[in-house]
């Protein structure tokens, strides 16, 4: 039997995949003739009105699904910009009837956007709520409620609600956010004022009849303005686009997140549970959408918790990408966050994971959804079924007004003699922007946080310009079908053609009189130990409202072991061995009150963060120096990888005392030891050393005095040439003072010095790897081993470690098992390195050729098997760097312009071709003579590496790779090593650091991982999103949000364990930010 | 037989004309001036910032007046005045070559290397090439063969400037944390332009800190102090003429000398640059003018060209060193944080700090320059502007214009007074510099006559 089901499934699958081979496989498109649906949104750009004086000219019409007259059909209510909105009836078999003027729908405002369907008046009946943009361009009216006379017709009634609003509005939603049972309505307006300057973040407090979103509680039918006493922002600057109600933080009262277009932070409301918000965004989500379009709300990864996507409009395509405007230079960026005080945005979708600890994870580019072009409806559902949630995405503009040749070339030689002079030359303007009509995306939900682009397949391509989708299910059969309202063009319907391929169910609520259909209600199913969940919130996507039902897709699973509902008033009821492929019609029955928790982890969380430190007050300040004002092209900085963190006894009393290298110019700090804390104790030798970046700590008892000595590393990608101040400082110990002695001089940044007697003559020997030579990132810098003579380093065997590449990290450890220990050493655009030690002679050792760009690398037996296995922390996927062994990214290096400064140019592969990271502009910056070869963004964009460079200058350059960005681990089998990359939760952002130690208790180490940087250009955003991880063994993992753990939106450098009057603790030490320190809970 | 006479006759017409045709090219002052209108247009079209155009001034009309001053004693060779300039190669003995020709192809040939849009040059180069091959097409071949090795000279001397070099030197680094150094304003917020362009090599000053202006007023932000003092000038200033409207005549001023080469707008979801040509483009616009109204031939009017271009690179030099080595936050930055937050200046503030104004010194250094050649007390009516839609102004002599140019960027909001007093007076000793000890026009006198 079990046996059967799973070659069922099997096959079921098979004929699956069969059918994802061909475009429109999943969903076939009706024509308009064959449904009678022609609703076409037709926009007319007159000489006073176009996307020149309204810039969300095509932003498009609106569309709602529901029931309008009870018959189990959806019905569907489309806005027009120009046009007239039109309600069509859905008769069955998908044939639709005009019936607009019959239900006296057509509306009487001038320009329509968002729409809602809604039972405002409680009667049973969905009315029909339609925004409408009010008071500039001449455009007049008032957002009108249709109210359902339940008999088809509806009479505008939006005055008698108090709903008559005339404000620049884009979208509304109607739920109960004081939980008094009633709907009340959240109206999202957007901005217009220009965009000239930021303007201050406080802009946002001070309120504004037009532009400023409101919040309308409904007192006994009546809607009042509360927005201000509710804590709603309302500025001038709030280009409200995206709205989404869900429950985030699941305590059971709604919360808001509202995306803002332009510079304008997006707004995270938390419902206080008292009639106020609290707008938390920057404690919640590291970094957001900079153009915030539309967003949607699901639960993707099966555990309870809402996640969200967030649309913007990066192009996947090389020719849109190379020749739009993108994100800002790292300075602007600095200004704009540090200086203004908005937060990270960037240009990309972003996908949010919401955590037990209310921390939103950002896997956009390791789900494979980030980049869709010009984006407007983004709406979750399991088209196909199985049980992961898919993803609508629609999209596409008629004119890209950030066309990069436009906006520098072509509007000023053509246009601006005239611009103030005529409207006639709009028309001109609009004829020299290229188009964007870019198809419809469909990605299929994989599971743990993956996606796929099925849009060649799924649906059929097309060159609409979509923009409000809704779901519902128009013909009754039980998967999700859905509806794009387009411009210009008639409206498009994909019909799911799922069937009974998969099993699903569809619920219906029946809630209460002054909320029929349960807007708020949730949904919990439980199959097979696997548990979805989902809330009833019709408005979402963009300017949209969905069919108001919950659909759940369920694999080839027949019958789910239990649906927990919780309505709105936090009662609950289960229903358990519900059969699939049916439709429920749900009332509260036998409802118990939901208990909630303040926090939903576990009551004794692995780790509890101290606000009392022990005296370990560590704040790392980063200088202010940015690498790549120096060196432009690099792909990364190199100048932000302190500080370097010792834990051993520095003033030789037998306790161990922490070291905190400094930032250049920036002292060192040393906290000393005592009974009952740590007490920070200023040095002169170190103090007189803080010219100095000091990037790695090796202290030893180098000269056999039985007093610690110390070796300070030196780095920051700063001091160039033969800068005295790039050299590594040796202290010595003498009594109770240090003093300078000699160390070998090179002049490089340094990352890693690690001690041990390798010859086994008594004395500690250090290995010392380097990173990168300043100035001329790309050439292999030199690692030495270096063998103690009496406290005297000289290095030995130079010719195997001279040239081992941008090493980062290395570390002593028999691999072998031979009892001698070996050295392994990782680094950047390089392999891991094996060198066998035999009495001190080191030979290297085949290992895979897995180049990355590791930072770290740590021994842990993760299969248990009692041998040695190896952590490797690298990239991560999260990044819109690209490599697999078939498509390695590479960095080319070489002086191309030939001035007498080395380059580098990194390229990825798209479809086998390869391409730059770099735009024209970065390129050309340091080489001139790419203007001349490409004297417009369009003739550059697009083009490959080798039309870029001609052969002979890439011939001249040094070639490096990497084709493994996945952090993983080397898995010892026998002495061979292979590598297995970890799962995806573990590729959001760069592992820089693990601790090895037995942090639960159970006998067994584990390890915890921790990650996260920052060094990069604001085009590749922030790595922000690792919240650390307890990795048991190879399928035991645990998030850090899980374990009390704060590790986002923070870098972490160093994890350190340590032990202080009978108790454990754990000193997070991170760049540029406070230390963290934890107690481990046993 | 009847073919035999049609062909007879042809060669007989075909002699005549050849014979008619075989005369000398003649250059006019004018093609000269086209060659520079056309290189300024393509400038503002591929967008320079002001010092790097400088640069693509001065090295064509040098190249250009070293071969033309071959051919007039009194002109002397700039070889041995200009820092590492050496003699450029004199053409083959038994080679006749136009002077005026070589000059003028020289002067298209440079300036198509150094803009970036070639096609643009070479449209307007090609038809004039058509035209003199069909005239004369052995003096033509002999002059542009002979004009090239010329280029190859000149380029070989540019490449020594220390211009490719300095494009990858370090970004300017904002740092936020001191309260006088310059950030980027809006609402570009572009990286500070050209931070290392005094490593450039002069032309003729000794070096880029020859002419270091005395320090602005220390920056203080104390109410009372000197510098507050000019902070609230700027912001007084800008009030009272804005509050007269576009009419008055400080704001027509300020936008009469805009020069900026890039001015970003945004309008709606739009956004776009309103391009307009550079400081040293208006006054090598006034050159022009002086040139015309004075009817000077081609060897004046490039002898004109070349001394204020030389006045004007060495000027950008000069400046850029103060720029960068004084850092100083614009007015409209410290204004937004200390006086008004929405306050905006009337014109665009540049990407670059502020002291002291480039405007200023550069128009300092070309209008001595200027003087030199075409006497004080030239008056002349500024048609500069018109293409981009300004008003002709008239000026009663290079100097006062120079001053007008100056005060202009206070009436525009992005310079302090002292940058303005200052940086005219840089400019002016940096240009008399220039005119002491250039020795290109000798004997005027004689030449006058």
């Amino acid at each position: 039997m079990r046996f059967n089901k799973a070659f069922i499934l099997f096959f079921g699958l098979l004929v699956l995949c069969c059918c994802n081979s061909k475009e429109g496989s999943l969903f076939s498109h009706p024509k308009a003739t064959k449904t009678g649906v022609t609703f076409k949104n037709t926009l007319t750009s007159t000489d006073d009105l176009n996307i020149l004086d309204y810039l969300y000219f095509y932003n498009g019409g609106g569309v709602a699904v529901g029931d309008i007259n009870n018959d189990g059909l959806p019905d569907i209510y489309f806005t027009g910009n120009q046009v007239k909105n039109k309600l069509y009836l859905n008769k069955g078999n998908l044939q639709f009837e005009d019936i607009t003027e019959k239900a006296g729908v057509a509306g009487n405002s001038e320009w329509n956007t968002g729409t809602v369907m809604a039972d405002v008046n409680g009667d049973g009946f969905l009315d029909i709520y339609v925004c409408a943009v009010i008071g500039i361009n001449g455009f007049n009216g008032f957002n009108e409620l249709f109210i359902n006379n339940g008999d088809g017709t509806f009479s505008e009634q939006a005055a008698k609600y108090g709903l008559d609003l005339d404000t620049y509005s884009s979208n509304a939603a109607f739920f109960d956010f004081d939980l008094d049972g009633d709907l009340d309505m959240y109206l999202l307006n957007h901005a217009v004022h220009t965009e000239n300057s930021f303007g201050r973040v406080n802009l946002r407090y001070e309120r504004n009849y037009e532009t400023g979103d409101r919040l309308l509680r409904n007192d006994n039918g009546k809607f009042i303005d509360i927005s201000e006493e509710a804590g709603i922002y309302g500025g001038i600057n709030g280009y409200g686009l995206g709205l989404s109600i869900a429950d985030f933080n699941t305590d059971g009262y709604p919360d808001i997140y509202v995306g803002n277009d332009f510079h304008e932070d997006d707004y995270f409301y938390l419902n206080n549970g008292d009639g106020t918000f609290t707008e938390s965004l920057k404690n919640h989500f590291g970094h957001t959408t900079r153009f915030s379009m539309g967003n949607d709300v699901a639960d993707i990864n099966h555990d309870g918790l809402p996640d969200l996507i967030s649309l913007d409009m990066l192009p996947e395509e090389e020719v849109p990408l190379k020749a739009s405007e993108g994100d800002d230079n790292i300075q602007t960026q600095r200004i704009r966050t540090e200086q203004y005080g908005y937060h990270y945005q960037f240009t990309r979708n972003m996908l949010f994971v919401n955590q037990p600890d209310g921390k939103f994870l950002e896997t956009a580019l390791t789900s494979g959804v980030a980049a869709t072009d010009w984006s407007w409806s983004a709406l979750f559902a399991d088209f196909d079924q199985d049980g992961e949630q898919d993803l609508f995405i629609s999209n596409g503009i008629p004119k890209r007004p950030n066309d990069l040749d436009f906006i520098k070339f072509v509007s000023s030689d053509e246009i601006l003699k005239k611009i103030d002079n005529t409207k006639l030359v709009d028309d001109k303007a609009l004829s020299l922007m290229p188009s964007g009509n870019s198809h419809n995306y469909v990605f299929r939900g994989k599971g743990k946080l993956g996606f796929e682009d099925l849009s060649n397949a799924w649906i059929t391509k097309d060159t609409l310009i979509s923009g409000a989708t809704a779901y519902a299910d128009f013909d009754l059969d039980g998967d999700l079908d859905l509806i794009t309202n387009n411009l210009n063009e008639e409206a498009k319907f994909y019909i799911n053609q799922t069937n009974d391929a998969n099993n699903y169910i569809k619920l219906k609520f029946k809630y209460s009189e002054k909320n029929s259909h349960g807007i708020g209600t949730k949904v919990y199913a439980y199959v097979a130990g696997k548990l979805s969940y989902k809330e009833l919130q019709p408005s979402r996507g963009f300017q949209a409202s969905s069919e108001p039902i919950i659909h759940f897709g369920f694999g080839q699973e027949e019958t789910i072991d239990s649906l927990k509902i919780i309505w709105p008033n936090n009662q609950f009821q289960v229903l358990t061995q519900v059969k699939t492929n049916q439709t429920l019609t749900i009332q509260p029955e036998n409802t118990k009150p939901v208990k909630f928790k303040a926090d939903t982890r576990p009551n004794n969380l692995r780790f509890q963060k101290l606000e009392e430190k022990l005296g370990l007050d560590i704040t790392h300040k980063e200088d202010n120096y940015i690498h790549f004002n120096r060196e432009k092209l690099i792909p990364y900085q190199v100048s932000d990888r302190g500080p370097a963190v010792a834990f051993e006894d520095i003033n030789n009393d037998g306790k161990k005392d922490f070291f905190i290298g400094g930032s250049k110019f920036i002292a060192n700090q040393i906290y000393l030891q005592q009974d009952s804390l740590f007490v920070r104790k200023k040095m002169p030798f170190v103090n007189n050393d803080s010219i100095k970046e000091v990037t790695t700590i090796a202290v030893v008892d180098a000269n056999g005095d039985l007093q610690n000595d110390i070796i300070l590393g030196s780095g920051g990608a700063d001091f160039f040439g033969n800068a005295e101040a790039l050299t590594e400082s040796y202290f010595v110990a003498s009594d109770s003072t240090f003093t300078k002695n000699s160390f070998p001089e090179i002049f490089e940044n340094t990352s890693v010095i690690i001690p041990y007697d390798f010859d086994q003559d008594g004395d500690e020997d250090v290995f010392v790897g380097r990173q990168s030579i300043t100035a001329a990132y790309g050439k292999k810098p030199t690692s030495q081993l270096l063998e103690n003579t009496n406290g005297k380093f000289k290095p030995v065997q130079q010719e195997s470690f001279a040239d081992l590449g941008m090493v980062t990290n290395a570390v002593w450890s028999d691999f072998d098992g031979d009892n001698q220990k070996d050295l392994i050493v990782v680094g950047e655009w390089m392999q891991p390195y094996f060198f066998k030690n035999t009495n001190g002679k080191f030979t290297p050792i085949s290992s895979p050729k897995i180049t990355g760009l590791w930072q770290k690398i740590a021994p842990f037996d993760i299969d248990g098997d009692g041998d040695l296995d190896y952590l490797l922390g690298n990239w991560g996927t999260n990044s819109k760097f690209k490599a697999t062994a078939n498509a390695p990214m590479k960095m080319y290096v070489s002086d191309f312009d030939t001035n007498g400064t080395s380059e580098t140019v990194v390229t990825i592969q798209k479809n086998n071709k390869e391409y730059t990271l770099a735009t024209l502009d970065d390129l050309a910056g340091q080489m001139v003579s790419l203007r001349k070869k490409f004297t417009n963004y369009r003739s550059f964009a697009g083009k490959t590496l080798l039309e870029i460079f001609d052969e002979n200058q890439l011939k001249k350059a040094k070639i490096l790779e990497v084709n493994t960005l996945e952090s993983g681990y080397l898995k010892n089998n026998n002495g061979e090593f292979t590598f297995v990359p970890f799962t995806l939760e573990l590729q959001l952002a760069p592992i820089l650091e693990f601790s090895i130690f037995d942090f639960d208790k159970d006998g067994k180490v584990e390890a915890l991982a921790a990650g996260n940087y920052f060094g990069v250009k604001p085009y590749h955003g922030r790595f922000d999103s690792f919240p650390g991880a307890l990795i048991s063994n190879e399928n035991e993992v645990i998030l850090g949000g899980n374990l009390g753990l704060d590790f986002t939106q923070k870098s972490i450098r160093k994890l350190q364990v340590f032990e202080f009057n009978g108790k454990f603790y754990l000193l997070a030490v991170f760049n540029n930010e406070e230390a963290q320190l934890y107690q481990i809970n046993t | 037989m009847l073919k035999r006479i049609y062909i007879l006759f042809g060669v007989v017409i075909c002699f005549t004309a050849c014979k008619k045709e075989v005369k000398p090219i003649e250059i006019s002052p004018e093609q000269y001036h086209a060659s520079i209108d056309k290189v300024t247009e393509v400038m503002i079209h591929d967008i320079f910032s002001p010092p790097v155009a400088s640069r693509i001034y001065a090295y064509p009309n040098i190249a250009a007046y070293e071969i033309l001053s071959q051919k007039h004693e009194n002109y002397k060779s700039l070889n041995g005045q200009l820092h590492q300039l050496t003699a450029i190669p004199t053409p083959e003995e038994n080679q006749t070559v136009n002077y005026e020709l070589a000059a003028l192809i020289a002067h298209m040939q440079l300036s198509k290397s150094l803009i970036f849009s070639e096609e643009r040059i070479e449209a307007f180069q090609d038809s004039l090439y058509t035209q003199w091959s069909a005239v004369n097409e052995e003096e033509f071949n002999n002059s542009k063969t002979y004009a090239l090795q010329v280029v190859d000279h000149i380029k070989e001397w540019m490449s020594k400037d220390n211009y490719s070099q300095t494009r990858t030197f370090p970004k300017f680094s904002v740092n936020s944390e001191d309260p006088s150094r310059w950030q980027p304003t809006p609402p570009a917020y572009m990286d500070g332009i050209e931070p290392h362009w005094s490593k450039i090599r002069p032309f003729v000053i000794d070096s880029s800190n020859q002419f270091t202006p005395t320090p602005p007023p220390p920056f203080s932000m104390e109410e009372g102090s000197d510098f507050y003092k000019e902070v609230k000038e700027v912001y007084d200033i800008s009030n009272e003429i804005t509050q007269k409207g576009d009419s008055s005549e400080e704001v027509a001023i300020a936008k009469f000398w805009d020069c900026n080469p890039y001015v970003s707008v945004t309008r709606g979801h739009l956004m776009f640059a309103t391009k307009k040509i550079t400081p040293g483009a208006h006054w090598i616009g006034i050159v022009k003018i002086a040139a015309k109204k004075s009817n000077s031939d081609v060897m004046e009017t490039i002898y004109a060209y070349t001394k204020t271009s030389i006045a004007i690179a060495d000027g950008f030099i000069s400046c850029w060193d103060e720029k960068y080595r004084s850092n100083l936050i614009r007015p409209e930055t410290l204004i937004n944080q200390h006086i008004d937050e929405s306050w905006e200046p009337v014109l665009q503030t540049p990407p670059f700090p502020e002291y002291t104004s480039g405007h200023s010194v550069v128009s300092g250094a070309a209008s001595e320059a200027l003087t030199s050649i075409y006497g004080d007390n030239f008056a002349f009516d500024d048609d500069t502007e018109i293409p981009y839609g300004l008003p002709v102004r008239s000026f009663p002599s290079f100097r006062k214009a120079a001053e007008e140019a100056a005060i202009s960027r206070m009436y525009g909001g992005i310079h302090y007074r002292a940058a303005v007093e200052v940086g005219i007076k840089q400019g002016r000793d940096l240009g008399t510099f220039i005119v002491d000890n250039l020795e290109m026009k000798v004997d005027q006198n004689v030449a006058s006559n």
